[in-house]
């Protein structure tokens, strides 16, 4: 994540996001990577002051790592790019915690992405969180002074009783799903440091003096990753789940018959119902708080697993039948409360060189208590039935008839057996989206994550030159991916192609740099008429190329977007006075409330296409 | 071709294939350029809704973090600024006068507001705990962790003049706590709220020797007495004394 237009990106990031001074930091940071107060100073030319501050808000959101040498005494400063990163993917990561959990978990998940980690008794006295129904004004002033917010000066800190109503079970939720995590000191430091750290504690351990050769390198080595393991470590989730479920998940097995009105009720109103769905279904059971003492952040390795969940389920429902992708999001789901981050290692696997890494696998009895009980299984397989509509999310029209009709059929060991025919369909190639596994007479299923991640950046990159060289393009390079190297004649074989197109497609492949040619001479003197030309398709090469022009797209994205900012400085900046601000209908013309109308949705557009790119980045190098 | 002596009849591989023509436009490399080519400009798909939300959400997000207290931008560029600092040469005189409306205007913080919330100062850190609250002494032992007496760094070759002089303002900074704030420090731009006590002192002593006249438009009302001259316009020195108001 060190090229040019990655760190180029996440300046531009950091700048749209925090404002010119944590840019200014950040990207002298970035070029000079690592530096003292000192030195930091005399490179951004700012007054101590500013740095002092800056870099103390910056920490706060974990923009910069830092590391206090035991030696010298002296602290250094490097950039983490990677929180930098995110900062493009927070609108993707709200979208998804509002579409899961509900609007007020988003709004929680927000607030702590704006205080960068935060505590739970802070997260207490703040109030946008309190809870949304307003029904406690009165009620405050009386518990006003109880509240256990003095600590906190700035805010106006009413009391903090009655928040826990929906505060405590929605940060329960968002931490035993492991989107939450505790903020560890060592997290502060770069991965680097920690490591080093790590493996001189080691070694200055007197077992370990004593050994040598290759026995130290191993205990060295193996004693570093486990502390560095224990070091990093913010899971919450231990304690939280119930029987390997987080709490608030939507779903929740053994569901009577209470549940299941309440889920009737729930599909025909919308979103109002949603948020409140989980947490008055859950609140009996245990209104413990959550420790105050707890320091939190968003776990961004965590999300990127739930994403690409997100991203197979599309894959899944664009080949599949709605019962079938739905059934797969059950098993996607069960997967993720035990799937802590996408893969092992932290660089971009090489094409054919990361082992196959199969999930956590899950009975086919948990999933066939995940699903819905009303969802129509029979309708899309098997010998055919009367096909009822069902539609996208289980959201099936209102007719009793029907929903009673599903429901009678249904019995218990069919049912396990329907859902495990959807399953099938899904472990069929191309994708083989699940795959079957028995263990001990239990028949378990479980999801290649290493194999379909390669199939996805796979598809991914066939997509991207088939946009830009046609479908003649990509039957070549399917050919050449599915054969290796291969000459000329034949490919020309292989793809059944006429010999122009060919050569026109694949001499406009090689000056865009998709394929190449190799050549093996046959003897000594390298004539090329006694030479042999293979053309290959290297996928990694391409990812890294891709993923290079991915970050340069973005960044002229936001370029652009500030361009286009100061073109209308003048008139953005009346419409954020604070006098206009709020009630742009009642100060602006008509015509400047069109421009403002205009300008809203350029910069939609600009940024939806960031996040597209995002998309794309995310494929090609996290999941 | 000939030159590698090819028999006739038999083309090199890729002999017939030719680099000059590009995507489909048949012309010749020697070809003049059309004047206007034809350019396919792609265009985006318009956002679904579910991108819609997601974006309405960054922007939601980011609006938060501009009123935040973190948001800061670098060049303030008011009247109050210190003279031949980087604010004061940027500054507009034309436009940049304080107005009525002013007081509307969104107000840019140039530092960093770090009060206001609670910090984990454990990590942090400890250079910049004095930063964070204020009342932290870093004399004090804290925790059973005495402070680090630093040594003296082991010069360089390499590093110059300037840079050592740097090298020892931070150690100041370090060590005395009150120096952070008073540092005198001629090119950069500092909070407006520090600078207006300082304005006064810099009037007559370095005004003459590299300013080369005595004219000077920025000043032409002013009068040489700052002091008075930014309460005149009766706001509290425009955008200086209240920004942490908003």
């Amino acid at each position: 994540m060190a090229s040019q237009y990655a760190a180029e990106l996440c300046a531009l990031l950091v700048e749209d996001n925090f404002g010119e001074l944590f840019a200014r930091i950040f990207s002298i940071l970035q070029r000079y990577d690592r530096l003292s107060f000192p030195r930091l100073k005399f490179y951004s030319r700012l007054s101590d002051r500013q740095l002092r501050h800056g870099l103390a808000a910056m920490i706060q959101h974990h923009l910069i790592y830092h590391y206090t040498s035991y030696d010298e005494g002296v602290t250094y400063y490097e950039p983490n790019p990677q929180a930098a990163y995110y900062l493009v993917r927070s609108g993707k990561i709200l979208a998804f915690i509002q579409d899961r959990l509900g609007k007020y978990a988003a709004t929680v998940m927000s607030t702590i992405m704006f205080l960068g980690h935060a505590q739970i008794s802070h997260l207490e006295t703040l109030p946008e969180l309190r809870s949304g129904q307003l029904e406690a004004d009165g009620i405050n002033d009386d518990l006003e002074g109880e509240g256990a917010g003095e600590r906190v000066n700035g805010h106006n800190v009413v009391g903090a009783i009655e928040q826990p109503a929906l505060l405590h079970p929605t940060l329960k939720a968002l931490a035993s799903h492991g989107y939450l995590i505790r903020v560890r000191d060592a997290q502060f430091q770069s991965y680097a440091d920690n490591a080093l750290d790590a493996e001189r504690a080691i070694k200055s351990r007197p077992d370990v003096k004593q050994m040598k050769g290759k026995r130290l390198e191993e205990t060295v080595l193996e004693g570093t990753l486990a502390m560095l393991r224990e070091k990093l470590d913010g899971d919450l989730t231990r304690g939280l789940m119930h029987n390997g479920l987080p709490r608030g998940a939507k779903r929740r097995p053994g569901s009577g018959s209470a549940d299941k009105s309440a889920r009737m009720d729930y599909d025909m109103e919308d979103e109002a119902e949603e948020e409140n769905e989980w947490s008055d279904d859950d609140m009996g059971g245990d209104a413990t708080p959550m420790e105050s003492g707890i320091v939190v952040r968003v776990n961004y390795e965590k999300l990127d697993v739930a994403l690409r969940n997100r991203r197979f389920l599309d894959l899944a429902e664009m080949h599949a039948s709605s019962a079938t992708a739905q059934v797969y999001e059950c098993l996607l789901r069960r997967i993720e409360y035990q799937t802590k981050q996408c893969r092992d290692s932290v660089e971009i696997p090489r094409e054919g060189e990361e082992g196959e890494q199969y999930s956590v696998a899950i009975a086919l009895s948990a999933v066939t208590e995940e699903v819905d009980p009303q969802l129509d299984l029979a309708g899309s397989i098997g010998p055919m039935e009367i096909q009822h509509s069902v539609s996208k999310r289980g959201k099936r029209p209102l007719d009793e008839g029907v929903n009673g009709a599903s429901h009678q059929d249904s019995d218990a060991p069919s049912r396990t057996y329907e859902i495990d025919q959807h399953l099938s369909l899904l472990s069929q190639p191309p994708y083989n989206l699940t795959s079957k596994r028995v263990v001990s007479g239990l028949i378990t299923w479980t999801v290649e994550f290493r194999h379909l991640a390669r199939k996805l950046r796979h598809l991914e990159l066939e997509r991207v030159i088939e946009a830009r060289y046609g479908d003649v393009a990509l039957r070549v390079i399917r050919v050449l991916h599915a054969k290796g190297k291969l000459d000329e004649k034949r490919l020309q074989e292989i793809s059944l192609l006429p010999f122009k197109d060919l050569r026109q497609v694949l001499a406009s492949m090689q000056s865009g740099g998709f394929v190449d040619l190799q050549e093996v001479p046959r003897d000594a003197q390298r004539q090329p008429s006694r030479t042999i030309y293979l053309w290959f398709y290297d996928p990694d090469r391409i990812r890294d190329s891709i993923l290079e022009d991915t970050y340069k797209a973005m960044s002229r994205c936001m370029q652009r977007l500030r361009f286009e900012r100061s073109r209308l400085k003048e008139f953005l900046e009346k419409t954020q006075r604070s006098d206009v601000k709020g009630n742009e209908e009642r100060y602006l013309s008509p015509a400047e409330l069109t421009l403002l109308g205009q300008w809203r949705s350029k910069e939609a557009l600009l940024l939806g296409e960031i996040t597209r790119l995002d998309e794309m980045v995310a494929v090609m190098r996290d999941y | 071709m000939s030159r590698f002596g090819a028999k006739k009849g038999r083309k090199l591989p890729g002999a017939e294939f030719s680099w000059e023509t590009g995507e489909g436009g048949g012309e010749n490399d020697t070809a003049p350029t059309p004047l206007f080519p034809k350019y396919h400009v792609p265009r985006a798909r318009p956002l679904t809704p579910h991108e819609q939300i997601q974006v309405d959400q960054y922007r939601s997000l980011r609006e938060r973090f501009h009123d935040g207290p973190y948001y800061s931008v670098l060049d303030s560029a008011t009247s109050s600024a210190k003279k031949e600092s980087a604010a004061r040469v940027h500054f507009d005189p034309f436009h940049g006068m304080p107005s009525y409306s002013g007081k509307y205007q969104k107000k840019m913080r140039t530092l960093p507001k770090l009060a206001g919330r609670e910090y984990v100062m454990k990590f942090f850190p400890k250079e910049l705990w004095q930063t964070i609250q204020p009342s932290f002494k870093p004399d004090a032992a804290m925790d059973g962790y005495v402070l680090r007496i630093d040594r003296p760094g082991i010069r360089r070759g390499f590093e110059d003049d300037e840079d050592e002089e740097d090298d020892e303002a931070g150690k100041k900074g370090k060590n005395a706590e009150g120096d952070a704030e008073n540092e005198d420090d001629e090119r950069e731009v500092l909070d407006p709220d520090e600078e207006e006590e300082e304005i006064m002192d810099d009037d007559f002593e370095d005004d003459d020797d590299d300013m080369g006249g005595d004219y000077n438009a920025e000043q032409y009302f002013d009068g040489g007495d700052d002091e008075y001259g930014d309460d005149g316009f009766g706001d509290g020195g425009g955008g200086g004394g209240d920004e942490d108001t908003y």
